[in-house]
């Protein structure tokens, strides 16, 4: 990794340098791609771990949500870019080979997956417990006493209500996975950050490094931006109308 | 035989004794008022007879039978229960607060859960809410989805917890009015309510509890004019001029 | 970009990272955690050149060891026995046959730990580098992120705007390409050479300048949005309650809204405190010998990556788990009664 020359900032930003990272955005938009992707990968997998983690967290007990609640602080106590490289070099996934347009490393991408996604699980988890407890025990009595088995009554009462007041705790989980798929940069995983560094590498073009990273960051800025809108968006259209109760 | 009979009931938790040798029995169509202080025990008692808590000595009978053999799902289907801060379900429109129980616990199709629902609804006044979400509707038309909620199970006896003390005072008149209705159609009623209109008016016995233990218990007209203790004449007394 | 709302969730928060520990597993850490940190320590001290200097001084040259490089360090743990122990298990696992694959885990757990035993002490170095550079860039990040707070709140219209505008890029741009902007994009890491950071004796190399820059810019985005939020929930009636003594508008934030406003933030500060003791390890890809990457420099040498990293896994719990600890008792510490506890915020 070069260093660029010290050079002062307008020779830094110099405008052959920002052809050369517009002339190149075909490559930077299937990182983009990919980010996209690792994110929503990354987020299904977690919502599917984290949701019943969330479930057993509250209502299990004995070894199962000992299990759940050690392998949770395993996974959210450790740095995102050890669970990438633990993923990558520490599960035996078979040669997968990679995909050919996007030009993405299988076994990259799954092990980028596997260690966002369960680390996202890992909170979404505990948004999921908090939301579940904060429900109140009045709901489960009223929903006792029309005759309802504990498990509908969990199903039918208390689920749909932590799940509508966990939307703001996934909607964290949104933007914070999306920023952290910048780490599989680590495992060299063909995403957007790993992309631009593959550009400024290019022999001649590290005096590229600064209109690349803002082209990226900015990029990056805009899907958070996306991603929050469109999230705030659908929190409403889902929303009860004003809940106090 | 009585259609709810409590006999020699006690309650602890931990040291405290709540609930001490209670025992009353009630035939159907009646409607028991339970007074008395705080923290005298008559939202534990009320809890016991549909299990939400449990006795530790005694026995309760539903229609002769002991419901501590009871499925307790069954019998909260028999017995329903209205709240003093109602517990709508929060995320369900009136009407979904009424058809759950009908669709799950009855196992009713949606189209039958649904005008059953209404009918309730209607019952109870809120015909035109039946769309609205808990929180956009006022106390008394809470705690009115709350008796709808409870009465479409078609219960054998309802219990009440205070069910106005939640209200605003504007409001209480309109869920009495609900809760004389029923007692004159003729449903039974073990309700703990310290609005004394409603006692002299629509109750058949009227029960006075003091630290977990019945002090008296009687016709209303006997508790309110003739009391044979000090206690429930001082009691009864506060609360008269209370209401006025 | 209208004014006053944030692009970005305004709300963001990071979950907490352990929640509340039962008490039989708070006993394990507390347990485990003080070996841990007693042994850190003592490794720090057996390398500090201050130390090694002040002990020189008193006539005991060979105390403490500054001299010596990362990579020329013993453990003080053998690493023979778990060696042998493993050896020894294998023998057994070999005439077990097929039916020995719990046998061979237990083989593997002992050359972990025989492995353990020899990369601590360059892991031992790279912790210090991994708190230093986490404290260091908390502390700065707090200068910046109370007046930032502030005037978020409390600013005109243009200050609140830059005040927005700050956090909102710095939380909407990952922390990695954050810190290649500074380090390959600007030419940071030659001024902080130039001004002194070479790596010689106690003073940090140029490149942990830079990760301190960047972590400070980062975490400062950060605990300006825990601060603002813990300010917004001091009763207003508490400011016009100043300025009726005759406080000026600062004078009020100074001395009622943020006594009482800061303490609210403690629990999301020691929660941002725990985040980037983790996301320190990005310091690594700016060529910052911190505790990720020593381990990877290990295991490029060895080859033996999954080893590496799980050991590295366990050194960074140790360290998130007793800060953790530590934060919870500090938070209950500083808790004044009636107002806002640690545990009504997760
Ligand atoms: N789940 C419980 N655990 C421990 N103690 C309880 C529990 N429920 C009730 N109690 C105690 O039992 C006593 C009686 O409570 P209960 O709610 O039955 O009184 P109450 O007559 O309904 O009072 P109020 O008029 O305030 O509603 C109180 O002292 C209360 O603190
Ligand atoms: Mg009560």
């Amino acid at each position: 990794m070069a260093v660029a020359a010290p050079a002062d900032l307008a020779a830094v930003l110099q405008t052959g340098d920002w052809a050369f990272v517009l002339g190149n955005w075909r490559v930077l938009l299937l990182g983009a791609v990919v980010t996209v992707v690792l994110m929503a990968t990354s987020l299904t997998l977690g919502f599917l771990a984290g949701f019943p983690a969330g479930a057993v967290e509250a209502y299990g007990s004995g070894w199962t949500k000992e299990l759940v609640s050690t392998a949770g602080v395993v996974l959210r106590g450790t740095p995102i870019v050890v669970l990438i490289v633990l993923f990558f070099f520490g599960i035996p996934v078979p040669k997968l080979g990679s995909v050919p347009v996007v030009d993405v490393r299988l076994s990259a991408f799954l092990a980028a997956t596997l260690a966002l996604g369960l680390r996202s699980g890992a909170y979404q988890s505990q948004v999921f417990r908090g939301a579940i407890q904060s429900i109140d025990e009045g709901q489960l009595e009223a929903a006792r006493s029309v005759g309802l088995t504990h498990r509908q009554a969990v199903r039918h009462v208390i689920f749909p209500q932590a799940v509508r007041r966990s939307v703001p705790g996934f909607q964290n989980e949104f933007t914070i996975v999306l920023k952290d798929t910048s780490v599989a940069f680590a495992i060299g995983l063909a995403e957007l950050l790993t992309r631009a560094e593959n550009l400024y590498l290019q022999p001649g073009r590290d005096t590229a490094i600064m209109e690349v990273i803002i082209v990226i960051s900015a990029v990056y800025f805009v899907l958070t931006f996306a991603t929050n809108r469109t999230l705030d968006y659908l929190g409403d259209a889902f929303s009860i109308p004003e809940g106090s109760e | 035989m009585s259609l709810l009979e409590i006999e020699d009931v006690d309650k602890s938790y931990g040291d405290e004794e709540v609930l001490h040798d209670v025992s009353l029995a009630m035939d159907q169509r009646d409607v028991d008022v339970i007074v008395g202080p705080s923290g005298s025990g008559k939202s534990t008692l009320l809890r016991c007879v549909n299990r939400l808590t449990e006795v530790d000595d005694g026995a309760i009978y539903l229609d002769g039978e002991e419901i501590h053999g009871m499925d307790e799902n069954d019998l909260r289907r028999r017995v329903g229960m209205v709240f003093q801060d109602f517990n709508l379900f929060a995320h369900r429109s009136a009407l979904g607060n009424v058809t759950l129980g009908l669709t799950e616990v009855l196992e009713l199709s949606e189209t039958e859960a649904k005008s059953r629902a209404e009918e309730f609804l209607g019952r109870v006044g809120l015909a035109d809410q039946a769309d609205s979400y808990p929180s956009q509707l006022s106390g008394g038309q809470k705690q009115r989805v709350g008796i709808a909620r409870a009465l479409a199970m078609d219960p054998d006896l309802l219990l009440f917890d205070e069910p106005t003390s939640a209200l605003d005072p504007e409001l209480i008149g309109e869920v009495l009015a609900v809760m004389e209705d029923l007692a004159e159609g003729g449903m039974t009623m073990l309700c703990v309510t310290h609005e004394m209109g409603f006692a002299r008016s629509a109750a058949s016995t009227i029960t006075f509890l003091d630290g977990g233990r019945i002090v008296e218990r009687g016709p209303p007209e006997q508790l309110f004019e003739t009391p044979e203790k000090e206690r429930t004449r001082t009691f009864l007394g506060q609360l008269t001029d209370l209401n006025r | 970009m209208t004014d006053g709302e944030a692009v970005t969730d305004p709300t963001e928060t990071r979950g907490s990272t352990i929640g509340s520990l039962p008490g039989r597993r708070r006993l394990v850490v507390v347990a485990v955690g003080s070996v841990f940190w007693t042994w850190l320590l003592a490794r720090w001290a057996y390398h500090n050149t201050v130390l090694d200097w002040v002990a020189t001084a008193f006539g005991t040259p060979d105390l403490v060891r500054a001299e010596q490089g990362v990579r020329g360090r013993e453990g003080w743990i053998p690493a023979a026995p778990f060696e042998g122990a493993a050896e020894a298990v294998d023998g057994v696992a070999a005439t077990l046959g097929p039916a020995s694959a719990l046998v061979d885990w237990l083989v593997w757990l002992f050359d972990l730990a025989a492995f353990a035993t020899t990369t601590a002490p360059a892991l031992a170095a790279g912790a210090f580098v991994t708190v230093y550079l986490t404290v260091v860039s908390m502390l700065l990040g707090l200068v910046i992120a109370v007046p930032l707070a502030v005037a978020r709140i409390y600013g005109g219209r243009g200050l609140r705007s830059i005040a927005l505008a700050y956090t909102e890029l710095i939380r909407g741009t990952p922390l990695l390409a954050q810190l290649f902007f500074l380090y390959f994009g600007l030419p940071l890491a030659q001024i902080a050479e130039s001004v002194g950071f070479t790596g010689q004796g106690p003073v940090p190399r140029a490149a942990a300048a830079v990760a301190v820059v960047g972590f400070t810019i980062n975490s400062s985005a950060y605990q300006s949005e825990y601060i603002r939020s813990a300010l917004q929930s001091v009763d207003p009636g508490q400011l016009t309650a100043a300025r009726a003594v005759g406080l000026s508008e600062l004078g009020g934030i100074r001395h009622v809204v943020l006594p009482q406003g800061l303490r609210f933030a403690i629990p999301g500060w020691t929660n941002e405190f725990v985040y980037l003791i983790k996301y320190s390890s990005l310091a690594a890809f700016i060529t910052v010998p911190d505790l990720f990457r020593r381990a990877r420099t290990i295991g490029s040498e060895t080859f033996q990556f999954t080893d590496i990293y799980v050991i590295v896994g366990l050194f960074y719990l140790a360290l998130v788990l007793t800060t953790a600890l530590a934060m919870g008792r500090l938070e209950r510490w500083v808790a004044i009664p009636g107002l806002g506890s640690a545990s009504d915020r997760g």
